[in-house]
């Protein structure tokens, strides 16, 4: 699988997503979900951020994860600064809030 | 994959001793069996396919299962159903039961494949269970419409168990709504804390506290993947309750916490075999033996399946074994990166040991995942040829997106071959460019004297020869699909040159894209010869179900040209050559069988067009071309309409609507427009109006042969327009009429001139006989020789004064007054055909082989064991499906209709 390319999303394709699973992974498991970095959050969940990545490029990133059986917690996509306030796409309004 | 793969796909997996009984999802698993379909849908590591075995063992000997452990390689139709085959028949051959009759996928479409397993199944005697493990894995749209359509006709005597880590897109709101779904999921697949119990202190023998059972389960959640680690990490463990402190305490990820504890507890032999081993797919001794370039591997693979490392067998000889993939994916995480550069390695190793062992396309997979692109270009180069013989074009197309452009443009075999498997798939975006570079690399060699100069690279020399003539028949191909039919005829001519002797598929293929082309311009008798040559080629290759296809464009020409005894000539010649080939029937003769149904309809035997039709209907789907449900409807329908059974005509050519599928031919007699004139026959003109509305045809139309056939149906609705009214028919309908018969005597097309001749009479014979007889007189001479009776006979009364007339007049009398005998008072018939004709029974084929024969009545009865009396039944009764008197005439008849050649059925 190819590694989502790490430039910020400059097309509306291209987006930024957090995901939180559930536990502490160990960091080499970034590699594997070819992401740059996990955190460690203080609640025993794992954020990943997936930057400049297409729908399918997520989805391939959502199927690895299930097939680790992690539990998902989240998946919530990062407004970007390009995204101005009168964006009439709903799903960053909601993700706005 | 190659033979002994496939073997560990179909492995019914065995349950390990000290399995915890888990009664309450045997029960409901048992609930599910009255269903169709069983969902097991849970995470990773949820213990879904050791319920589905732990279920299946916990009943009763005798019940058959078919095992299918699917893996990427199943995710497109060929293999996935080739697999599904092979399990069945793996199945029905471990109850001694003999082998299903299904042909194999290679052998029909891909979609016509659950349609034959629906078939079969439905006429086993026993249920049986169809396991899918792994469903997940599947996300080719084309595979889900198969298993879908197996779900929907799925007979009740079979039921299908899916393990999944997803919800498949399949109608399972319908199934559940049908109460046809019943779904074990993760919630009832945790263990709970008894059974966690029952594990570890009955199975395993912990003697955990149960404070420590419950701190377990809290922090595993029943997850019985992390519980099985749990129990390794425990066992031998000194301070069991410290163990649990610190892993309940712990807010790492369960697996990564437990396989890091397990692997510290083994030795550091059996860690590093872990850890080299843990990116194959299948493991077996002699592999991991050259992954490792050690010995003793399988003494290893014992010692780790013994020690419940989490190894799985995939046979009953301690063969092969895989990891359970949870527990792989954790291993290899456990890699740092010097260890991922050896992994790559690694592969490398096991790439070669495929490849030395014979197996080509797992070879390919690990020198493609191991980075070795020169390599996996080299095999993939060699593999081609099989790959595109067991049409698994789709795998080749992953292969190719896996390697460098520039690697495929050094290699013109190669790049032909994926070539051959994008346009196969009727990918055609790129094809230009590709067969581009595949011609550039061809021209080097060329330059350089017949050798690849430096920077050119070919494997398989074998397939260098044919390549200038494959990139040609490509680029007709292309043409063709993009309506450009003058380059489509010129590349396909080269192609005919090119070609080495010896290759005659590529001439042959290239003769059929030429007879297309010259057939949707027109250009009948050209197109024919054309389609003579493809006929001719395949046969010399052997490819007798392709030329099959090629007899029904042969067979619809030479209607068109009115030559009926060379169209009857076509279809028996194709029956002799599909009857010689034997078992199983020839995709394709079906198609023959309707084919010469229509023939024999013209020559007015009703009753022999019906044998053949139900003989085709007998054969099924699988024994017809992709046109041929929508073909053997329309048959259906214009007989249905002859044996005075106007509604189920009209039923069945609805169904032809439904059911047609478009081709390459050219779509010359739309099933509409035979609708309407089965309307305009039955005389409901307003439906017919209708069509025409549609359709758009008119009588200021330019004239082509591609519409003729709709044009002639508007000339029809005019004349019967007219007739209803009791009027003259209008000065346009007569000049229009006047126009098609020009067009189609320029164009040679005999039968459009005997048609349009016999409508010409007709709609002219109130402006006086003369006119009419003038274009009776010319449908007549062309017709005679050819035996043509239906397309007089069907037009009733008014045609039959004419002809007595023309009888009267001398003009062609004999063949006037042989047609005016077939008219007949009109017999008043059953509304269905199925009271009247009936195929003959086994028996009575059996006395009819005989009567054909020189034994004498009372010794074919002693030759059948059966009394005379019998013997008498079975005569009278083939006497009375033929329609004949005499013994010798029901033989002759017999011959006529193949009855006595035709494979049993």
């Amino acid at each position: 699988m190819s590694n989502p390319p790490a430039n910020p999303p400059d097309r509306p394709e291209r987006q930024t997503y957090e995901i939180r699973l559930r536990g502490h992974l160990d960091p080499r498991w970034a590699t594997r979900l070819a992401v740059p970095n996990l955190t460690h959050e203080s609640d025993g969940t794992t954020t990943l951020r997936a930057a400049g990545v297409d729908q399918a490029a997520l989805h391939g990133l959502l199927q690895r994860v299930r097939d680790l059986g992690i539990a998902l917690v989240s998946v919530i996509r990062v407004p970007s600064a390009s995204d101005a306030p009168s964006n009439t796409d709903p799903t960053s309004q909601r993700n706005l809030k | 994959m190659s033979g002994s793969l496939i073997t560990t796909k179909l492995f019914v997996p065995k349950l390990r001793a000290g399995i915890v009984d888990r009664g309450r999802l045997n029960e409901r698993l048992q609930r599910g069996a009255a269903a169709k379909l069983t969902l097991v849908s849970a995470p990773a590591g949820f213990g879904k396919t050791t319920a589905v075995v732990a279920w299946l063992q916990s009943r009763p000997l005798g019940r058959v299962t078919a095992w299918l452990s699917l893996d990427e390689t199943d995710n497109q139709p060929a293999i996935f159903w080739a697999h599904v085959l092979a399990a069945l028949q793996d199945a029905v051959v471990r109850i001694g039961a003999p082998p299903l009759d299904i042909p194999g996928p290679g052998e029909q479409l891909d979609d016509a494949v659950p349609g034959a397993i629906v078939n079969t199944l439905a006429g086993l005697p026993q249920s049986l269970e169809l396991v899918f493990d792994d469903y997940h894995v599947i996300d080719q749209p084309a595979v889900h419409a198969g298993v879908a359509a197996l779900l929907e006709h799925l007979p009740p005597n079979v039921h299908i168990v899916m393990t999944t880590r997803a919800d498949p897109p399949l109608p399972l709101a319908r199934l559940r709504a049908q109460g046809e779904l019943v779904e074990v999921r993760a919630a009832d697949l945790r263990f709970t804390s008894d059974e966690i119990a029952a594990y570890l202190n009955g199975a395993m023998g912990l003697g955990l506290s149960a404070k420590d059972i419950a701190a377990l389960g809290q922090q595993t959640e029943g997850w019985i993947a992390a519980v099985q680690l749990a129990a390794l990490s425990i066992e031998g463990q000194e301070d069991v309750a410290g163990f649990i402190a610190k892993f309940a305490g712990n807010n790492r990820f369960v697996l990564d916490y437990l396989v890091e504890e397990v692997l510290q507890r083994q030795p550091q032999s059996v860690r590093a075999f872990l850890l080299d081993t843990c990116f194959l797919d299948r493991l077996s001794g002699p592999l991991c033996d050259a992954v490792t370039v050690g010995s003793g591997s399988r003494q290893t693979l014992e010692e780790l399946y013994r020690a419940n490392l989490f190894l799985v067998p995939l046979d009953d000889r301690r063969e092969w074994y895989r990891y359970h993939h949870l527990f792989a994916d954790v291993l290899e995480t456990q890699l740092d990166a010097a260890a991922r550069d050896r992994v790559r390695l690694l592969r490398r190793r096991a790439s070669d040991w495929y490849e030395a062992s014979g197996q080509r396309a797992e070879a390919i997979r690990y020198a493609l995942a191991g980075e070795d692109l020169e390599r996996a270009a080299e095999l993939i180069e060699l593999a081609v040829p099989q790959m595109l013989l067991t049409r698994q074009e789709t795998t080749l197309r992953d292969w190719s997106r896996a390697l460098p452009a520039e690697l495929v443009r050094a290699r013109p075999v190669l790049g032909i071959g994926l070539a051959s498997a994008l346009a196969s798939s009727g990918e055609l975006d790129g094809l230009t460019e590709r067969l581009s570079d595949v011609e550039c690399g061809l021209g080097m060699i060329e330059a350089a004297g017949g050798t690849p100069p430096n920077g050119i690279v070919v494997v398989d020399t074998t397939q260098l020869a044919r390549a200038p003539a494959q990139v040609a028949l490509y680029r007709a191909a292309l043409g063709q699909a993009k309506g450009d039919l003058t380059a489509s005829i010129a590349h396909a001519r080269r192609v005919i040159e090119l070609a080495p002797p010896g290759d005659e598929l590529s001439r042959a293929a290239a003769s059929s894209l030429i007879g297309i082309a010259l057939w949707t311009e027109g250009h009948l008798e050209e197109a024919y010869a054309a389609w003579r040559k493809g006929w001719d080629g395949l046969m010399r290759a052997g490819h007798v179900a392709d030329a099959l296809g090629v007899s029904v464009a042969l067979g619809d020409i030479d209607l068109t040209l009115g030559r009926l005894l060379q169209a009857g000539h076509v279809f028996e010649r194709a029956l002799q050559v599909s009857d010689e080939k034997g078992q199983p029937v020839l995709r394709g003769t079906a198609d023959m069988h309707t084919g010469l149904a229509m023939v024999l309809r013209e020559r007015n035997d009703v009753a022999a067009a019906r044998l053949h039709l139900d003989v085709s209907a007998k054969l099924g789907d699988v024994a017809g071309l992709p046109q041929h449900p929508y073909r053997w409807r329309v048959a259906d329908a214009l007989l249905r309409h002859d044996e005075g059974d106007p509604d189920g005509a009209r039923a069945a050519i609805e169904d032809a609507l439904r059911v047609y599928v478009a081709d390459f031919f050219p779509k010359v007699r739309p099933v509409a427009a035979t609708r309407a004139r089965l309307l305009i026959a039955q005389g409901r003109l307003d439906e017919a109006a209708s069509w025409q509305r549609e359709s758009g045809v008119g009588l200021d139309d330019q004239l082509s042969y591609q519409r003729e056939y709709e044009h002639i149906t508007l000339g029809r609705l005019r004349v019967a327009e007219s007739a209803k009214r009791a009027g003259k028919t209008d000065a346009s309908t007569l000049r229009f009429l006047d126009r098609l018969l020009l067009a189609a005597h320029r164009g040679g097309r005999n039968g459009s001139v005997i048609e349009l001749s016999v409508l010409g009479a007709l709609a002219r014979r109130h402006d006086g006989m003369n006119a009419a007889l003038g274009h009776l007189e010319r449908a007549l001479s062309l017709a005679g020789p050819e035996g043509y009776v239906r397309t007089f006979v069907s037009e009733g009364a008014p045609m039959k004064a004419l002809l007595e007339l023309a009888a009267k007049r001398n003009v062609f009398r004999d063949y006037a007054s042989l047609l005016l005998g077939k008219f007949g008072p009109r017999q008043p018939k059953p509304p269905t055909h199925a009271d009247l004709i009936e195929p003959l029974s086994e028996r009575e084929l059996d006395v009819l082989r005989l009567l054909g024969s020189d034994l004498g009545g009372p010794e074919i009865a002693r030759e059948l064991a059966i009394s005379e009396n019998t013997m008498r039944t079975h005569t009278k009764n083939i006497y009375e499906k033929l329609v004949v008197n005499s013994r010798r005439a029901a033989v002759s008849r017999a011959e006529e209709l193949h009855l006595l050649t035709r494979p049993k059925l």
